[in-house]
Order: C-alpha cells, then sequence, then structure tokens
C-alpha cells in the first residue's frame, strides 16, 4: 500500500492500474453506463453499422453491442475477480495455518494442496463443466477449487519468511495471541506476495473463462459475455468481420492490463528487484503456470 | 540420484491414488443414474422402477462404495472404460488414438516453445534494459492477451486462405502442425521466454562471468559459457511445459479440428458422454502426474540442489 | 563436462521422439487439395461417420444411405423396386412376397439372396427393442426363404406403411451376411459390406472416410469415383475449407443443421466457384414440448399455446433464414398426405400470448419480470443443437420474446446426440427438432409419437393422450382409405389442439456444390443425397 504511495509504480503500471479501475467500475455500474438494454433484441437492426445511437453498431439480433461490452464485464472480469477472492481467501486462511502453526497442520494442508495441484486446473474444470453440465457457475467453481492451493502454498512461503523475523519471535515471547500477531504483523507483510500472485493470474483466468465461453461450455445466452460475443462474432467474421473487434479488442486490453499491472506490481513490491539495476523476473516460486486455454 | 528417483515414484502413487479417488467421485456426482444411462445405451423402450432395480444389481450398483471403487479401479487399469454413451464404441478404442494425436502436438510445441523463448530469453538478457528487451517484453505481454481462438481464426485467414500456404484444419501433413503449434507457441513462449531472461540475467551478475571478463577471457568464451548454463533452464521449461500444454490444447484443437483429447472432449461434454468425460479426466490427470515426475526427475538431474527439495 | 554428455543424449533423444511423431502424418501430404481431383467430393461433416453398422443408430445416415440399400425405394412417384424387382401381397394385407434381383453382389463378393436377406431381418429383429420406434418391427412375426431369390415376410397383422418402412435408411437394410458376429449385428459387425454404389474403403475416425464407387454395382457404377466425408467443425472452417478447396461439397445434415449461415453460403455462391441447390421443402421444423414433464410449467396447456404465439416465424424465415425458408403453422404442411386439414392458426401475438398466461392463473411478479403460479415460476429449458448457428438465433429470438410476457427460457446448446437422449429420456422442457421428411410424414412421424425413443414423453401428459394412441394404432392397420383419413384429421387436430409440436419453419436439403457438379438431386429423405447421380461437366 505505502510503495504506491510513493510513486514507485512506473508509467505503464500506472495506467495500466487506470484501465483495471476503469474496467470495474464499468462492470460496477453497467445498468447506468450502458445507453441499452444488453438483451433488447430488435430485428430491424440486425448487424446494423455504428451509429451515434448504436456507438459500436448491433449484433446479430439488433442487440446494441456497447452495452453488451460493458455488462460483459461482470461475467468476463468481475467474476474472475470473485473467484479470486475466495480462493485467495481459501488460500489464505490455510496458508497462514500452515506456515504461522508448522507442525502437523502444515503438513496436512502441504500434502492436500499438491493433490489439488497435480490435478490439472483445465482438466478438473472440463471434468466439473462435464459432470454439472456447462455454465458459466460451474466454471467459477472449478476455478475456485483449483486455485486455491496454489495460493495456500505461496500464503505459507511468504508466512514462513516473516514469522522467522525478530520482531515477531519477539511479538511471540511477549505473550501476544496468536490472532494478534497474525492481524498486526504478519498480514500486512504478506499482503504484498499474494497481491502479486494474485494480479498475475487474472490474465490468464480471463483467458480461460472467454475460452470455455467460446467452446460453448460456459455462460449460456443471452448473458453477454465477450468470449461468446467472440464467438458469435467467428461465425460471420468473413461476411462481417468488423464484429470481431470490440469483444476482440477488449480482451486484449483489458488482459494486457492486468499483465502489465502484475508485473509494476511485482516490481514495485519486492525490493530485491527494485534495487538492482535492470528488471528481474522473479524465479517462479511454484510450476505452477497459468495456464492459457 | 537414484533415491531422488525412487522417491519421486513414491510420491506420485499416492497422487495416483487420490486423482482415482476423486474421478471416481466425481462421477458418483454426475445427476444421472448410470443404471438408466445404460438401459437407454440398450435402447429399452420403456424404463420402469423395476427394471432399474434389476439392472442396479447387475451393474453393482447396489454395493457398497468401496466395493464398487475397487471394481471400477480394477477396470480402468485394464484400460477398460466402457462403452461411449453416444457411438457405444469401447472408450480407450476412441481416447487411444485421440492421446496420441494430442501427444504429437504438444511435443512439437514444446520444441517449438522452447527454441523461441531460448532465442528470445538470451537477445533480451543481452540486450536488458535496453529499447529492444523493453519493447520484446511489451509485445510478449501483448500478445500473450490474444485470445488464441481470435488469433488463430486471423492466421487461418491469412496463411490458409489469402495466401494458400497451409492446411486450414485437420492434421494431414507436417504442413497441418504449422499453424496450432505457432499458436500454442505464441500463447506460452512469452511466459517463458522471461524465465529464461532472468535466468541469464543472473548468470550475468555471478562472479564466474566477471572473474571472466577480468582476466580477459574473449567475450565469446563468456557468453558460452552463459548459455551453457541457461541450457538447464531451457530443459526444465520443456519439461514444465509438456504437461501444461498437454491439456490446455483443448481451444486450438477446435479451432483446428486437431482429431486430439481436446475436440473428443468437448465433443463428450456436449453430448454429456459421462464414460468417455470420466476417462479422459483420469487419463490426463494421470499423464500430467507422470510428466510431472518426468520433468521433476530430468531437472533433478541436471540441478543437484533440487534433488532435496522433496 | 561428462556431465554434459546424458544431458545432450536427453535432448537428442525428445528430438528423435518429436519427429517419429511427426513422420507417420507426413506421408499423406500429397492429397490435401480437393479441388485438383476430377470425380472426387470431399464434403464437410460436423461428426464423423460413427459406426457403420446399418442395424444400430450411431452411424451417419447420408453414409449409410450410399453404403447400404433397401429393398424397396420411397421416390415422389410412390414405392420403387431397388432390391427387390417385383413383391406382391395377400389380399389379408399381412404377407408380402419379394422377388429379389438377380445381379446383386455385397461389397466383399457375397451373393445377395434370399438366405441374405433373412439373415437380415432376422438380425434386426432379434434386436427388436431398440426398433421400436418403427412400428414394422412390431409386426414381422416371420421371414422365409422361399427360393434363392424369393423371400417372404409375415406380419401379425395388416400394416399400410409397411414398404414405406422397409425403404428406410435403416434398419431394413443389407450388410454382408459374413460381417455378422455370431450370426447377430446387435453386438457390432466385423464389417460394413452393403450393396450400395459406393464402398467404405477408408475412416480415420474423427478425421475422415473415404467411399469409392462400387465398379460392380448392379445399376453401373457411379460417375463420381471417389467420396470423402472430412469431420469439420460446422462455421468459418467448413466455410475457409471450401473456399479454399479442401472440401467442395456441404450440405444439411441429417438432424437438420446446415453447416453454414446463409450469408456465407451466398458469398461462396457469388465467387463463381459454387452453387447452391435447395431441395423442396422436406420437413418442418418445430420445438418439441414435453407435456409429460411434471412440475414443469409446459405440462399446461396454456404455456404451450402463449410460447406458440411468441414465435415470430415471419422474422424467423425472412432475417434470420434469409428467405430460405418459410413460416410453418402446422406440424405438416398442407401437401404432406392427409395433412391437408384446416387447422386453427395461432399466429404470432405476443398481447395473446400474455392474455392466455394470465387466464390461466400465471401471475406476473413485477420485480423479477417473470410469471408463477403456486409459487412456480414460469422458467423452461430449450435445448439446440451447437452445431447449428441458426437455431441458437432463433432460440434468442423467441427467448426475448416470451421475456416480455413473463416466460423465462433458458437455452443450452448441445451436441444433436445428447438432444436425441433427451428426447427418449423425457429429460427436457423444450427442444428444436424436425419431423422426419416426405418419405417418413406423417406415418412415421405419428408412429413415433407412442415411441419411447421419439415423441412418447412429447404426447403422454396430454389428456386425450389414451385417445390418441388408440387412433394411432387403428390408422396404421386401416385398409380403408376413407377411414384413414378421418383417423388422420383426427390425430393432427389434437396435437395441434394441446400444442405440443410448436411449428417455426419448414425445412429443406441446402447442398453447396462445385458449379460444375451436375445432376444434383433429393431423395424423399431428409437423411441422404444421391450421389451416385451426381457427375462432373
Amino acid at each position: 500500500m505505502k510503495i504506491w504511495k510513493k510513486g514507485s509504480m512506473d508509467k505503464t503500471g500506472s495506467l495500466s492500474l487506470l484501465v483495471v479501475i476503469g474496467v470495474i467500475m464499468a462492470g460496477l455500474f453497467a445498468p447506468l453506463l450502458a445507453p441499452h438494454d444488453p438483451l433488447a433484441v430488435q430485428m430491424s437492426l440486425r448487424y446494423a453499422g455504428p451509429s451515434w445511437e448504436y456507438l459500436l453498431g448491433n449484433d446479430q439480433l439488433g442487440r446494441c453491442i456497447l452495452s453488451r461490452l460493458i455488462y460483459g464485464i461482470r461475467p468476463s472480469v468481475l467474476a474472475v475477480l470473485v473467484v479470486l477472492l475466495f480462493s485467495v481467501l481459501i488460500g489464505a486462511v490455510l496458508g497462514f495455518a500452515a506456515g504461522y502453526f508448522r507442525g502437523r497442520i502444515d503438513t496436512w494442508i502441504m500434502r492436500i494442496c499438491d493433490v489439488v495441484l497435480s490435478f490439472p486446473g483445465y482438466v478438473m474444470t472440463l471434468a466439473i463443466v462435464g459432470i454439472l453440465g456447462v455454465g458459466l457457475e460451474n466454471i467459477l467453481i472449478a476455478f475456485v477449487l483449483t486455485k486455491w492451493a496454489w495460493f495456500a502454498r505461496v500464503i505459507r512461503t511468504s508466512v514462513l519468511q516473516y514469522t522467522e523475523q525478530d520482531y515477531i519471535r519477539f511479538a511471540r515471547a511477549t505473550g501476544m495471541r496468536h490472532g494478534q500477531i497474525i492481524r498486526r504483523h504478519v498480514i500486512p507483510v504478506t499482503f504484498a506476495d499474494i497481491a502479486v500472485v494474485a494480479s498475475s493470474s487474472i490474465g490468464a483466468m480471463i483467458l480461460q473463462i472467454s475460452g470455455f465461453s467460446f467452446l460453448g461450455l460456459g455462460i449460456q445466452a443471452p448473458q453477454a459475455e465477450w468470449g461468446m460475443m467472440l464467438n458469435e462474432a467467428r461465425e460471420v467474421m468473413f461476411t462481417r468481420p468488423e464484429m470481431m473487434l470490440p469483444p476482440g479488442m477488449a480482451i486484449v486490453i483489458v488482459v494486457s492490463a492486468f499483465h502489465f499491472l502484475a508485473d509494476s506490481l511485482q516490481v514495485a513490491l519486492d525490493p530485491r528487484l527494485r534495487q538492482s539495476g535492470v528488471q528481474h523476473d522473479r524465479q517462479p516460486e511454484h510450476k505452477e503456470v497459468p495456464v492459457r486455454l | 540420484m537414484g533415491m531422488y528417483m525412487i522417491r519421486r515414484i513414491v510420491f506420485a502413487i499416492p497422487l495416483l491414488w487420490a486423482i482415482s479417488l476423486l474421478t471416481f467421485v466425481l462421477i458418483n456426482l454426475s445427476p444421472m443414474d448410470p443404471a438408466v444411462v445404460v438401459l437407454q445405451a440398450q435402447g429399452v423402450p420403456v424404463i420402469t422402477d423395476e427394471l432399474i432395480a434389476r439392472t442396479q444389481q447387475q451393474l453393482g450398483l447396489d454395493q457398497p462404495f468401496l466395493v464398487r471403487y475397487i471394481h471400477w479401479m480394477a477396470d480402468c487399469l485394464q484400460l477398460n472404460f466402457g462403452n461411449s454413451y453416444i457411438t457405444g464404441q469401447s472408450v480407450w478404442l476412441l481416447l487411444g488414438p485421440a492421446l496420441v494425436n494430442t501427444l504429437r502436438l504438444t511435443l512439437v510445441s514444446a520444441v517449438s516453445i522452447i527454441i523461441v523463448s531460448v532465442v528470445l530469453g538470451v537477445i533480451c538478457a543481452l540486450q536488458a534494459g535496453r529499447l529492444l528487451d523493453r519493447s520484446m517484453r511489451m509485445l510478449a505481454f501483448i500478445l500473450t492477451a490474444v485470445p488464441s481462438y481470435g488469433l488463430a481464426a486471423l492466421l487461418i485467414w491469412y496463411f490458409s486462405v489469402r495466401l494458400d500456404w497451409l492446411p486450414t484444419s485437420g492434421m494431414e501433413s507436417y504442413r497441418s502442425y504449422i499453424l496450432p503449434v505457432l499458436i500454442i507457441t505464441i500463447s506460452y513462449a512469452g511466459l517463458y521466454f522471461r524465465n529464461v531472461r532472468s535466468s541469464m540475467l543472473s548468470n550475468l551478475n555471478k562472479d564466474y562471468v566477471l572473474y571472466g571478463r577480468a582476466s580477459g577471457l574473449p567475450e565469446r568464451t563468456i557468453t558460452l559459457h552463459i548459455l551453457r548454463n541457461s541450457l538447464q533452464v531451457a530443459v526444465s521449461i520443456f519439461c514444465m511445459a509438456i504437461p501444461i500444454i498437454l491439456g490446455s490444447t483443448v481451444v486450438v484443437e477446435n479451432v483446428f479440428a486437431w482429431p486430439g483429447l481436446g475436440s473428443l472432449s468437448v465433443r463428450a461434454i456436449l453430448s454429456r458422454d459421462f464414460p468417455v468425460i470420466q476417462a479422459y479426466v483420469l487419463i490426463l490427470a494421470v499423464s500430467f502426474v507422470i510428466f510431472n515426475a518426468i520433468s521433476d526427475m530430468i531437472n533433478a538431474a541436471i540441478n543437484p540442489k533440487l534433488r532435496n527439495g522433496l | 563436462m561428462p556431465k554434459q554428455i546424458p544431458l545432450l543424449l536427453l535432448l537428442m533423444l525428445m528430438a528423435a521422439t518429436v519427429l517419429s511423431a511427426c513422420s507417420p502424418a507426413g506421408q499423406s501430404a500429397a492429397n490435401t487439395t480437393a479441388s485438383a481431383h476430377n470425380n472426387e467430393l470431399i464434403y464437410a461433416t460436423a461428426k464423423d461417420i460413427n459406426d457403420m453398422n446399418p442395424h444400430l443408430y450411431a452411424g451417419s445416415m447420408p453414409a449409410q444411405g450410399i453404403v447400404y440399400e433397401s429393398l424397396v425405394e420411397n421416390t415422389s412417384e410412390g414405392i420403387k423396386p431397388l432390391l427387390a424387382s417385383s413383391w406382391d401381397i395377400s389380399k389379408d394385407g399381412k404377407v408380402y412376397t419379394f422377388h429379389l434381383r438377380e445381379d446383386v453382389k455385397f461389397h466383399d463378393g457375397e451373393p445377395f439372396n434370399a438366405e441374405a436377406v433373412k439373415q437380415n431381418i432376422d438380425a434386426v429383429q432379434h434386436n427388436k427393442e431398440k426398433h421400436a420406434w418403427i412400428k414394422l418391427s412390431t409386426k414381422i412375426t416371420d421371414c422365409k426363404v422361399i427360393d434363392e431369390y424369393t423371400v417372404q415376410l409375415t406380419l401379425s397383422e395388416p400394416y399400410y406403411p409397411t414398404l414405406s418402412e422397409l425403404s428406410m435408411t435403416r434398419p431394413y437394410v443389407f450388410l454382408s451376411p459374413k460381417d455378422f458376429k455370431n450370426g447377430e449385428t446387435m453386438n457390432g459387425v466385423s464389417g460394413y459390406h452393403g450393396t450400395g454404389p459406393y464402398v467404405l474403403t477408408a475412416h480415420e475416425p474423427e478425421q475422415s472416410a473415404t467411399f469409392e464407387a462400387n465398379t460392380s454395382y448392379w445399376n453401373g457404377t457411379p460417375a463420381i469415383r471417389k467420396i470423402t466425408a472430412k469431420v469439420l467443425p460446422a462455421g468459418e472452417t467448413t466455410f475457409l475449407a471450401l473456399q479454399k478447396g479442401e472440401v467442395n461439397f456441404a450440405f444439411t445434415d441429417d438432424r437438420g443443421a446446415d453447416s453454414m449461415d446463409v450469408e456465407a453460403m451466398k458469398q461462396l455462391e457469388a465467387s463463381g466457384d459454387y452453387r447452391i441447390v435447395r431441395s423442396e421443402s422436406m420437413n418442418t421444423k418445430m420445438i418439441v414440448v414435453n407435456s409429460s414433464r411434471s412440475g414443469s410449467p409446459v405440462s399446461g396447456k396454456a404455456v404451450r399455446e402463449a410460447l406458440w404465439h411468441a414465435v415470430d416465424r415471419k422474422t424467423i424465415s425472412r432475417d434470420i433464414m434469409g428467405g430460405t425458408e418459410t413460416a410453418a403453422n402446422t406440424l405438416f404442411s398442407s401437401n404432406v398426405n392427409y395433412a391437408d386439414i384446416p387447422l386453427t392458426q395461432r399466429s404470432y401475438d405476443l398481447t395473446k400470448a400474455g392474455t392466455l398466461l394470465e387466464s390461466a392463473g400465471w401471475k406476473m411478479d413485477p420485480a423479477s419480470g417473470i410469471r408463477s403460479k403456486n409459487g412456480t415460476p414460469l422458467t423452461m429449458t430449450l435445448y439446440y443443437d451447437s452445431n447449428s448457428s441458426s437455431q441458437k438465433i432463433q432460440a434468442e429470438l423467441i427467448q426475448s420474446a416470451a421475456a416480455t410476457v413473463g416466460m423465462q427460457l433458458k437455452l443450452t446448446g448441445e451436441e444433436s446426440a445428447s438432444i436425441a437422449n433427451r428426447r427418449a429420456t423425457g429429460e427436457y422442457d423444450l427442444l428444436f427438432n424436425q419431423t422426419w421428411g416426405l418419405a417418413y410424414d406423417p406415418q412415421s412421424t405419428i408412429a413415433g409419437f407412442t415411441s419411447g425413443s421419439a415423441y412418447l414423453h412429447t404426447t403422454q401428459g396430454i389428456p386425450q393422450a389414451k385417445e390418441l394412441y388408440s387412433k394411432i394404432d387403428q390408422v396404421m392397420t386401416s385398409l380403408d382409405e376413407a377411414k384413414r383419413k378421418s383417423l388422420y384429421a383426427d390425430i393432427l387436430n389434437i396435437v395441434h389442439d394441446e400444442a405440443v409440436f410448436i411449428p417455426v419453419t419448414n425445412g429443406n436439403i441446402t447442398v453447396v456444390a462445385p458449379s460444375n457438379l451436375q445432376n444434383i438431386s433429393f431423395k424423399q429423405t431428409q437423411y441422404e443425397l444421391p450421389f451416385e447421380s451426381m457427375s462432373f461437366q
């Protein structure tokens, strides 16, 4: 937190942050921002080009593409953030428990993490969608089920790193309660690691969700979702190539913004990286590489 | 090293067991009664409760969970995954060839990824902080943000239709590999080349380099040394990439009509062909564990320090 | 240094694996483009040909149609000879005697004779439950060899659609008895040798299947020497492959899904390389309603009627189908036998739909915009074929119209096989479907009302179900034309009245073919194309 105030984030980072915040806001206030009802069908405007009333034109059912793009932020981006929040919460609780208390709790939690992480995320997602049926909710459930273990691990590592430090040993020795120590001393410092890890996986998750929608396994009509909009556009890509542009650009811009943001956060929050003259990429702490679909 | 391999293999066993259990539980979560499904597959026109009960008995579905699990395991170990609900064919006969096709695509892509990321990683490391490095990294970020299906459609249109160089889809000749491999490479090389770059960078700052420079060794010799050390990273990336690509070819396979596991699994999901879904999950998860174990072993062989990790 | 050696070996090993993995696929590099070949058609199909066993239902019907043949053929002029050159029907309508062609051989060289016919028909009858949808299977009691080329079929009672059911693409078609497993076909077969104009010569599952002209075909070797079915995802992949010449033929599949949208086809036609040929109206595309699903709003007649009024057929026909299909207001269009009867028309009328729902007790909840009755919300799921882009757009159009009167439709796209399964098990509220085509309408489609694998769930929830089924039984066995006419009128009136089949458009088969391909014609069924009569200019 402090680091942002110091302004140590580079320009790309700040710009990305602005884009990300803007998109999140647009998603939250979609009903206020969207010029039209995203579901309003008007066959007379089928595939109409951009006009003053419909800035990005209309789709195959004459619905306003701009409004659908704005409402599409909800399943495409906000849903990912919610999933991330849940995974971080579960991961944080277990990671803190493991790293702070050590011993048998630690061993057990880490074993479970190993098992979950050895079950590839995409296969888990396909399995859950295959058995519970297609739909966005099932994909989100699968995401939470697979992502938490990764966070638990990262958080445990960073907790371990900090609990070894003298001031926490001291706090423990003075008889501070566990909860207090975790709240006052451990959470603030591990927060940086969580932020870096979380932000770096958002981009891949957004792409995955849109990939599943693209395959017809994700969100179902008529709800607007970027991957599905892209899929609908793909069906007419040679007769109306311009239809690919709005959802395609939206995905590229938002995902790159998250990538750049994660990169800047990593540099800004990791003192080791800041000191050395050239930017390093941190070696992955864990083998999990965000899976692209 | 021998000890490490044994430990690594022993470690994989509980994982495999957990995967089988998890898969079995997942099947049991399926909303359809397996007995009803079997009756349907046999085309029985009117399914009565009595018939269901009888079939359940025949299939051993009335037995306790553990007994069913053991029977199921025994079948799976013999590659007997039952028959597809849709085509009635043996699931293994469907999945086996598809697995081979997916493995082919995966291996070729992994090789391509490793070449691209080593070349780019080395160039960027040598140019670290300069314009070329910065713009390469930025480009990598943007390219990895492009949804692969959108990119694929564009490339097919350009290379296959406009230029008429490559086939649009299918798996007919070596030329069929070019576009899918290119797409997968673009998606992943952006991630991996950063690893190569940073390992090169940390090598650049190491003592032997500084010493070599100080004692006047030719720059070429030093670069060769650095490259050799970075080769380790390359191999470890190669090993790590295989299991990850293996399961994430779903979209690419679907766009290019590649007759692999990815296409098969999506089709199975959309036709609610549970035996196929089940076997797909099991086979991929098992290959994932196996490839991971192999990759760990190779990494440990290269870098003895890692052997203590387990 | 020694450390590097294993590493190097390892890399070489990996490289070798990769190379060897590629090489088998590399061999067939030569035959990628289709356009260069004459007398060859390569058609795009979204689904593999699958199991070609003609006595089961997994295979692709157009593919089975060119490999196997039936005793008789259904044409626009009525039943014509095929493998049987003539036949006699006993006075009581129970005994059919077929005189077989004597110049027919199976693709494996086995002779086609009365014994082969008997073995095939027996094999089908041994798997009776599976064929229950085709009523003939419940009527055949015996199949007897009279002499080498004469065979006799005995029925338990007269059944007037016998010949037309024998003409169907399956199951009463003939496979070389050598391919049988233990004298049966129900547990799989060892080969796919029929008597048809084309021989299946190669099959790469999920990739392609190759059929070559049968040079000893009894009706002369077909002009098109080779047909390849190539599995391609529908939509722009097929479009690109056509544009590039990797495939040169595409047609509406056996479940009624077109591989491309209307505009893409027009673009291909405009290029001059392709021509588009459409058959006359073959069937009715419709939404099938599961009247027997208790707890679902669709079990109520008012909801079904309201839904009927919420389908804007004119817009679907004009905008979504680009004028290629006409709006349908009844289950069978009036040119179908026995179907030219007056039925009240339910037009696109949302006000009417709202009134119907209101008076049936479905009250609007202003907060959610969804009606409900006794706590049950007016929510239904409509299944569409995920390979058909037009079905999805139609579904969304209907969904949005229905929403304005407080009906919530959920849409789920699935593969056609899964939708067929749902139809058979009754796990659906609404699904897209089509009547079975000129050769099958109305008798077989109506017989399907009583069949579990077809429309039993659709029809059994209506109050007059018993009456309906008994009328169907009567009409099939009746030998009196006037009586049949009145029975059909009653049957069609009942299902129309109960609104269990909501018609949308009249469908046809669309063929995209090279512009120099001649003699493109259609059969009386939407499941097959007469490739054997086509030729290049």
